[in-house]
């Protein structure tokens, strides 16, 4: 009996030991799968949201294909986000509002097709006509005609009367000239945002052509997209690129991951390329810069242009007039921002002293000056000398962008250091804060970001603080900005346009409609099998730069 | 038997239409999805009018859902805010979460049961107590540590088994299965031993005992059988609850499954990819009972349905 009894068992046993070798066979066929000698990189992505028009994408998970497959007029370079002319051979002004550029004749389309001066005049008035509904459409605002293409408010209920912008004409196939409604001293800056890259001819002879390009763009960058589908994206050198940043890898695979984890592990285990700027480094990881020492010697980090700030909501009266104004410079005061980013943030962000990102030309610091250094007696002080706050002072964030631990950080000193109640009230999602703010129901305070599109110092200033401006949550109005801004941007381009800019953002320092918190720094890791990794301030990585390895 | 699958199926169609409404309204029933789609600017007008319009969001939430049962019923689950086709994308991801489901599942029985008879045939001995603690032990620690712990041992140190399974082959699958395997193997041996040890002592077994049948036979063919049906059930169960449930160790391991899917949709606020992946997960469970309930007949004919 009892032998039977160790049959079974012997067979039960046999049967789990040939499960398990099954197990460990399999895993080590394919754990090989690491990318190879044929020049060919694996990236951490994320998933695209919009189609992959210039027109129409503005995240970073699909601006980051785009742009590499896309060339524009200029390109800001990597290191130091300054523009330098790419497709154009010139663009010349002599008053700000009337713009001449003449291209190279040499690029070309992926699909083989020349870039022409009417592949950019169409790409723009393609996808600021109001019918096509794009997102990027406010960037092309500055130009004359822009609104003859928004009809009903730019709700778009009628087709528009006409579908080109008069500022826009084409002169030969190698020259156009723009016009602008007002003097923009920086739009030659501006003209290497994705938004004003060139489509090809194709794109604009049928619907269906279009619908194909959303998914397969067709862009005169040096890569070019040979798939896409939700879970990669894989990029190849575009055959026809004629410009000068030639990539050095033949094949870039945009692995989508939904966990920024596990990309890292993968990393960490030299399966894939590269990581953090898509999927960032988890933040577990950066604690105690954990990170720096598992990967010894494959890590960075850079300065980026995200900028963290708090808004102080215009319809909260407290918050408004003389005693406002005090009131506001002793919140700010009261927030000890190094020791937040220390405790929350692992050090990966830096502290701001004032609106404008060092990462751009122009930038000055200390426009903030006091108010965004931590004095918690001066904040007492200016705390005593307003009527004080009454009730209890929101600070309101979106409960899906991780910005749950540093807001009550804030909260808690704050209250700590004035004596008053303060918390930290979550909406659930960005669009529902969006919504709120639309609709003006949040008082107090609450979170705001930004992200720049174009290496100015303008755009950190005129979309957000110029009266009545897309992003102006803050609600700021003052003549003497607005003017300052109006000078600037007839000034001429560098020093004395900056110098404008610097005056408006003095102007902000003295009104104080918002708190500068802190800019965000890229952490990024990558493989053994690569080398020459930059990000850049866009919080993109170089791909031009990167490769492989010799062995 | 036959007359009792119809009658089944067509009890199918209330539940997958009130279950479909239930969703479709507590998706799209909050909020503008159009809003949050332009970063830390808002979104141009005719950029929302246009959105809207593409996806119905600008008629009556009882008329959308109308326009979207419509589609469905000539198998169309729509389009999603990326502008991806639903049925594509759940036709490119199904497999990977069946061929995950069935290594699980392989995992569970094989492992599973034969846990469960060497506990049960030799009760409070010292395999007995080994599965026991052993099997209390994984039941214990939540599904996300053991799957961390394996990425980070098997995967990153080890090097044995990849670290993720982007791409979704069998050899990929195979840690990851093993992991959601890990709780329900513990589950499957339990409910052997105990079913088994219970029916051990059943007068028929003693009968085949006493006629000289050998010890082997009892247990492996008379009281076995017997005792699966328990674990039938809450195999049946669970396999419904890994096509749709494997979200912690698909985000894990990165595998591009259906739940990984339908987390990363929840997250993105996709209304279109929720509806459409539920609705077939819906559909997928109501098969899987149907097919365990006919199994139970063929284990135990007392209990044949019809």
């Amino acid at each position: 009996m009892r032998g039977h009894t160790r049959a079974v068992a012997a067979v039960a046993g046999v049967g789990v030991a040939a499960v398990l070798l099954a197990a460990c066979g399999g895993g080590g066929s394919t754990s090989g799968s690491k990318s190879n000698a044929s020049s060919e990189i694996s990236i951490g992505a994320c998933t695209v949201q919009s189609p992959l028009l210039p027109g129409d994408t503005n995240e970073v998970c699909g601006g980051t294909v785009l742009n590499n497959t896309t060339a524009k007029l200029v390109r800001y370079n990597p290191d130091t986000s300054q523009p330098e002319n790419d497709i154009a051979q010139s663009i010349t002004t002599k008053d700000n509002q009337h713009f001449d550029v003449k291209i190279k004749p040499t690029y070309k389309f992926s699909d083989g097709t020349s870039v022409k001066a009417s592949n950019f005049v169409d790409a723009w008035n393609w996808a600021a006509d109001c019918k096509n509904g794009q997102a990027n459409s406010y960037f092309y605002t500055p130009i004359k005609g822009y609104a003859d293409l928004q009809t009903d408010g730019g709700a778009c209920k009628t087709a528009p009367k006409t579908d080109k912008m008069s500022g826009l004409k084409v002169i030969s196939d190698t020259e156009f000239t723009i016009t602008t409604t007002e003097k923009v001293s920086n739009l030659p800056v501006r003209l290497g945002y994705v938004a004003f890259a060139p489509l090809p001819d194709s794109f604009f002879k049928s619907a269906a052509n279009q619908k194909a390009q959303e998914k397969i763009p067709v862009g005169a960058g040096p890569f070019k997209v040979v798939s896409n589908n939700t879970t990669d994206i894989v990029l190849q050198k575009n055959p026809y690129y004629a410009g000068p940043y030639k990539p050095h890898v033949d094949k870039v695979d945009f692995r989508v991951y939904k966990d920024p984890s596990a990309a890292f592990n993968d990393v960490l285990a030299n399966n894939l390329d590269f990581t953090g700027t898509m999927d960032p480094i988890p933040n577990d990881q950066l604690i105690n810069n954990q990170w720096q020492k598992e990967l010894a010697g494959r890590w960075g980090q850079k300065g980026s242009s995200v900028f963290g700030y708090i808004t102080f909501s215009p319809i909260d009266k407290q918050l408004t007039g003389a005693s406002g104004l005090k009131l506001r410079e002793a919140i700010s005061m009261s927030i000890n921002r190094p020791l937040i980013i220390k405790q929350v943030f692992a050090n990966s962000y830096s502290p701001a002293s004032g609106w404008v990102s060092p990462v751009v030309e122009g930038y000055k610091a200390g426009a903030c000056g006091e108010n965004c250094t931590y004095n918690p007696a001066k904040a007492k002080q200016l705390f005593k000398e307003s009527n004080g706050y009454k009730g209890t002072l929101t600070l309101t964030y979106n409960a899906d962008g991780g910005h749950k631990a540093w807001c009550e950080a804030v909260a808690s000193e704050v209250s700590q250091n004035l004596g008053i109640k303060v918390v930290a009230k979550p909406l659930p999602d960005f669009k529902t804060l969006l919504d709120s703010l639309d609709k003006k129901e949040i008082s107090g305070m609450f979170r705001n970001g930004w992200v720049m599109d174009y290496p100015s110092i303008e755009d950190y200033l005129a979309p957000i603080y110029g009266t009545g401006a897309d992003s102006n949550y803050a609600g700021y109005s003052n003549k003497a900005f607005d003017k300052q801004l109006q000078v600037a941007a007839s000034a001429d381009t560098g020093a004395p346009a900056d110098a404008a800019y610097q005056k408006a953002e003095q102007i902000l320092g003295k009104d104080f409609p918002t708190a500068p918190l802190w800019f965000e720094k890229t952490n990024y890791a990558w493989s053994n099998n690569v080398t020459d990794i930059k990000v850049d301030a866009f919080q993109q990585l170089d791909l031009s730069s990167i490769q492989l390895k010799k062995s | 038997m036959v007359r009792y699958i119809i009658r089944r199926l067509l009890q199918m169609i209330p539940v997958v239409l009130g279950t479909t409404f239930l969703i479709y309204t507590m998706v799209f029933g909050l909020g503008d999805p159009a809003k949050g789609r332009c970063g830390e600017r808002p979104c141009p007008p005719a950029y929302i009018a246009k959105f809207n319009a593409e996806y119905n969001l600008d008629k009556p939430l009882v008329l959308q859902y109308l326009l979207y049962l419509g589609k469905l019923v000539h198998g169309n689950l729509g389009v999603n805010f990326y502008g991806n086709d639903v049925s594509q994308e759940l036709t490119t991801r199904y497999p990977i979460t069946i061929k995950l489901t069935i290594i699980a599942i392989l995992f569970e029985l094989v492992v599973g049961i034969a846990a469960g008879v060497l506990a049960g045939i030799r009760k409070n001995g010292f395999l007995d107590n080994l599965v026991l603690v052993s099997t209390l032990l994984v039941v214990s620690i939540p599904v996300f540590v053991i799957g961390a712990l394996a990425q980070m041992v098997f995967g990153v140190k080890l090097q044995w088994f990849p670290v993720t399974s982007t791409q979704g082959t069998l050899g990929q699958l195979i840690l990851p299965g093993l992991v959601l395997g890990s709780l329900s193997v513990a589950y499957v041996a339990r409910l052997t031993r105990t079913s088994l040890v219970e029916n051990l002592r059943a007068d028929y077994v003693r009968t085949a005992r006493a006629k000289g049948l050998s010890r082997g036979r009892t247990v492996g063919v008379h009281t076995l059988r017997n005792s699966l049906i328990p674990v039938i059930t809450y195999v049946g169960a669970d396999v419904g609850a890994l096509m749709g449930g494997a979200i912690v160790t698909e985000r894990i391991f990165n595998i591009n499954g259906i739940g990984n899917f339908i987390y990363q949709s929840i997250y993105n606020h996709d209304g279109q990819s929720v509806v459409g992946a539920v609705t077939v997960l819906v559909l997928v469970f109501l098969l899987i009972n149907l097919i365990v309930d006919i199994l139970y007949g063929v284990l135990d004919p007392r209990i044949a349905s019809d």
